[in-house]
């Protein structure tokens, strides 16, 4: 290939005669022109135009000769274009430690910075030869990059290599499951924790379904805690876009456990509702320490379902034998008293989470009703107490551990 | 989950294998039986290509020699002279079903109809209209509007005529499931819920969207609330932050300035027989918007050789397929529909470099949501959204649009697919569920009626939807258009716009 060619392909910046001039007056232009050399907004970032030379001689992302890697231009106009807050670092950047877990398309390690020794969480995406960047990882990493909420955890880079792809995300201590495994009350967590981590669960969900995405597999294994008390939702392996009306998707989605009735029915028109049953089930795992409904199959799943919310017939969920998996012999079960299965929780609580697991997905309460029932109204108030009593308990002598859920550091948009 | 990737494989390679080994590039090949004869003198394209022009194709056929494997770009050279529709066969086309398939249609234009049958377009419209609604309506018949109906459409799509199935399968998930769902009868009871709920977070958990309505404009998300499908708690932000989005992922219309190598009118062959391949590959709606979104927005960034330019085609078709698709084609459907043109490897690497020269941001808001929102206000008429979806995709082809946001082409497409259809004055309700007033809508107006009025360049797109179920957009619209531009297009403006000898006086409007 022509290496004069190569090295034409800067793009001058051009007045756009259609689109509005949103940004500031972009003088980065003129100087574009004089020192076509140097891209002007890589001048102010020596360390980007750096590595933008090793990513020139590496060649790792060039195919071939199909294009040269010029160099990113207008950024402020079009910002659509270009890269921006993802400095492209190398895998070396970052010290691998130990394994954190494996999923079924990629390994998640702990890392640190080698630079500011701030510690991260590497998700090491194998690339398939067969079919490429897996669909998966496209989402994942593109709906991550929008969502930048507190109750989500953020995806700090992305670095591609020739056989992997590798997702640097925030770092977070541990996932709710392990969180509750590791206390010393067979998984159960208190009122105030529980509270708190519903509370911060459905505002990462509300901040989705506001942003037209549904994450489609939360569990508490995708629920990541800090030693701040925070909750964050990951793994958006599984989340995807929707529109409106939401069109037809995959019934593969959500583990087991945690899928809506109206999913495993044969649903393909699902929407945000398929999120808050896995909350509801979440809330009830959180009292309990064990999971509503450990199914093993998909009708053992529905059967687990049915004999604690009963089971749904044409009257009480009209079009239900409509449902591909739906079969006229279901075991008929009694509607049961979700409190008999969670002993603790109280009048409101029960309310709450009624609404969350209703079978017939238009009946189910959505994230941000939910943000807003009665059952958060202490929600404040209780976190201020539980501070207040950690900082007695850490003045006379202080034991370690977590501090409230909650506590320090949040910031809580609660009155 | 392991799950759904296992499905995927499995279905893509049954699904689609099929459809590669019969039809692969049909139109590319039969371009190229055309006789080239210049017609390229006074075309809009020309214009539209500038000076360019004829030393790109000097290097198109230098280029071209023994390629087979380029063919979707190698028939460049006959672009220009494709043109269905001439002033005299421009009323024939409108009949011309049977006529848009066959080769020899293709070279010679279209043949045959009477014109007995001009004004059945419209008519068979309904007929089309009543098929597919009813075919919607399976769905909410199930319930809550989920079901397996489209699932076992899909199937069946596999055996017999797939092609049109699978089409109008795609088209009915366009509709909205809304009424169907609605009528099952679910009645939320959401007042209740508010009055047990008294709201204590900051956030406000009025259920009801609270947007400031302008005098005349009617809320029409209220009805939604039992409806899942609208996802009515929502929709309010959902818009806004498409609005944001549309901003955030607008390509660089000027970016053929920076490219050598390149001109328009390839891009417009491109697309052309990208949205061939889409329809082959029965792909969602979506998917073809998202990829050429990907290409503009690539060729904004990066300069392309012209050998690899359907590389970037069909690598950005093979990462918006990842990113709508259920069940998106595997590498070697895409390998085949090049013509072997390119390894899989070679598809491989470029989805690395696409994917990373766009920073993997792939947030483009689909006009399809546009347009079906704007349907909403149109109490979901078909046959306007199915022309609007036409004249949607218009903006595909052409690049004049480029620099509009897709809300923005998707009201132009329904404020025209309306006048079309007579349906009536541009009313406040529309105003606000576009976005865009009247008049504010005019410069994309002004741009697709010009574009319909010009001669058809792009054979795959006119013929996908001269089909019926399609309503015989391509062939309506154009016929309107040829009868009626000069009433909208002053002719100063339009530097493309060209003029007809003999306008055809005698068309009857449906």
């Amino acid at each position: 290939m022509n290496p004069s060619n190569s090295l034409g392909g800067d793009i001058n910046p051009q007045q756009n005669p259609y689109l509005p001039l949103t940004g500031p007056p972009d003088n980065s232009q003129a100087q574009a022109q004089q020192q076509p050399a140097i891209p002007p907004h890589l001048k102010h970032q020596p360390t980007r135009s750096s590595n933008l030379k090793r990513q020139i001689t590496d060649q790792l992302l060039a195919p071939i000769d199909i294009l040269e890697y010029d160099r990113p231009s207008k950024k402020s106009k079009y910002p659509g274009l270009v890269s921006e807050g993802m400095d492209k670092r190398h895998p070396s950047s970052f010290q691998q430690l130990e394994k954190l877990g494996e999923g079924t398309y990629a390994t998640v390690f702990k890392g640190r910075n080698r630079q500011t020794g701030e510690l991260v969480a590497l998700k090491e995406i194998h690339l398939d030869s067969e079919e490429g960047t897996p669909s998966t990882a496209i989402r994942e990493i593109s709906l991550m990059k929008e969502l930048k909420h507190e109750n989500i955890v953020s995806l700090h880079d992305v670095i591609h290599t020739e056989n992997k792809l590798m997702l640097v995300f925030e770092y977070m201590d541990k996932d709710l499951k392990k969180y509750m495994d590791s206390r010393n009350s067979g998984g159960q967590l208190d009122y105030v924790t529980i509270k708190s981590f519903m509370h911060q669960l459905l505002q990462g969900i509300a901040f989705c379904h506001d942003n037209r995405v549904l994450h489609r597999d939360l569990k508490p294994q995708n629920l990541l805690i800090n030693n701040k008390g925070q909750l964050k939702l990951a793994d958006f392996g599984l989340a995807r876009a929707f529109g409106i009306p939401v069109n037809t998707f995959s019934n593969e989605v959500v583990t087991l456990w945690y899928r809506a009735p109206d999913v495993l029915l044969g649903s393909r028109t699902y929407n945000t509702s398929i999120d808050i049953w896995s909350a509801g089930c979440i809330m009830a795992e959180m009292y309990t320490g064990r999971p509503l409904f450990p199914g093993t199959t998909n009708e053992d799943q529905l059967q687990k379902i049915f004999r604690i919310m009963g089971t749904p017939s044409e009257r009480s969920w009209p079009g239900i034998s409509q449902f591909p998996e739906y079969k006229s012999n279901f075991h008929v079960y009694a509607t049961q008293d979700l409190r008999m299965f969670l002993p603790q929780i109280d009048q409101v609580g029960l309310d709450l989470i009624s609404r969350m697991l209703q079978l017939r997905p238009e009946m189910r309460i959505g994230a941000l009703e939910a943000l807003g029932h009665l059952w958060f109204r202490d929600l404040g108030t209780l976190r201020a107490q539980q501070a207040q009593a950690q900082a007695q308990q850490q003045q006379f002598g202080g034991m370690g551990g977590m501090p409230p859920p909650g506590g320090y550091g949040y910031n809580s948009s609660m009155v | 989950m392991p799950p759904a990737r296992t499905i995927r494989q499995r279905a893509i390679n049954n699904e689609n294998d099929e459809n590669i080994g019969s039809t692969r590039v049909t139109r590319a090949k039969a371009a190229a039986l055309t006789i080239p004869h210049d017609a390229g003198g006074e075309n809009m394209v020309k214009k539209a290509l500038g000076t360019k022009k004829s030393a790109t194709n000097a290097s198109i056929s230098n280029a071209a020699p023994g390629q087979r494997k380029r063919a979707a770009l190698g028939d460049v050279s006959n672009v220009t002279k494709t043109e269905l529709v001439d002033s005299k066969e421009g009323k024939k086309v409108l009949n011309g079903k049977a006529g848009l398939v066959s080769k020899a249609a293709q070279n010679a234009g279209v043949q045959k109809l009477s014109r007995a049958n001009s004004s059945r377009s419209i008519l068979g419209a309904k007929d089309q209209n009543k098929k597919t609604t009813s075919s919607d309506l399976k769905r909410p018949a199930s319930g809550s509007g989920v079901m397996g109906g489209a699932i076992k459409k899909r199937h069946t799509g596999s055996t017999g005529s797939q092609q049109s199935i699978k089409e109008e399968n795609a088209d009915s998930e366009n509709e909205p499931p809304h009424k169907a769902a609605a009528s099952t009868g679910v009645e939320r009871v959401k007042t209740d819920t508010k009055q047990e709920v008294p709201t204590v977070a900051s956030r406000q958990v009025e259920v009801e969207v609270k947007q400031a309505f302008a005098e005349g404009v009617q809320d029409l998300d209220a009805e939604d609330y039992n409806d899942p499908l609208m996802v009515a708690e929502y929709v309010g932000e959902i818009f806004d932050y498409l609005k944001v989005l549309e901003e955030s992922t607008m390509p660089n219309p000027d970016y053929m300035d920076h490219q050598e190598n390149l001109e328009w009118q390839l891009r417009g062959v491109l697309i052309d027989w990208l949205i061939e391949v889409h329809t082959r590959f029965h792909l969602l709606p979506e998917t073809i918007f998202l990829a050429v979104n990907i290409i503009d927005r690539f060729l904004s960034a990066r300069v392309v050789e012209l050998e690899k330019l359907q590389l970037v085609g069909i690598t950005a078709m093979f990462i918006a397929s990842k990113y709508e698709e259920v069940i998106s084609p595997h590498v070697v459907n895409f390998r085949h529909v090049a013509d072997d043109g390119f390894s899989e490897e070679e598809i491989l690497k470029a989805e690395r470099f696409v994917l990373a020269a766009l920073n993997y941001d792939l947030s483009y808001p689909n006009p399809m949501n546009f347009l079906r929102r704007i349907s909403k206000a149109d109490s979901y008429d078909i046959q306007t959204r199915t022309l609007g979806k036409y004249l949607l995709e218009i903006s595909l082809l052409d690049h004049r649009f480029m620099g509009y946001h897709p809300s923005h082409i998707a009201a132009a497409a329904m404020y025209l697919a309306r006048l079309i259809l007579e349906r009536g004055e541009w009313d406040a309700t529309l105003t606000h569920y576009s976005g865009y007033s009247e008049e504010e809508i005019q410069p994309v107006f002004k741009l697709m009626v010009d574009y319909l009025a010009q001669p058809v360049v792009h054979e795959a797109f006119f013929k996908k939807y001269a089909s019926k179920k399609f309503l015989k957009a391509s062939i309506l619209t154009r016929q309107w258009a040829k009868k009626y531009h000069p009433l909208y297009l002053d002719n100063n403006q339009m530097p493309t716009n060209r003029h007809y000898a003999s306008l055809n006086t005698h068309n009857n409007k449906g």
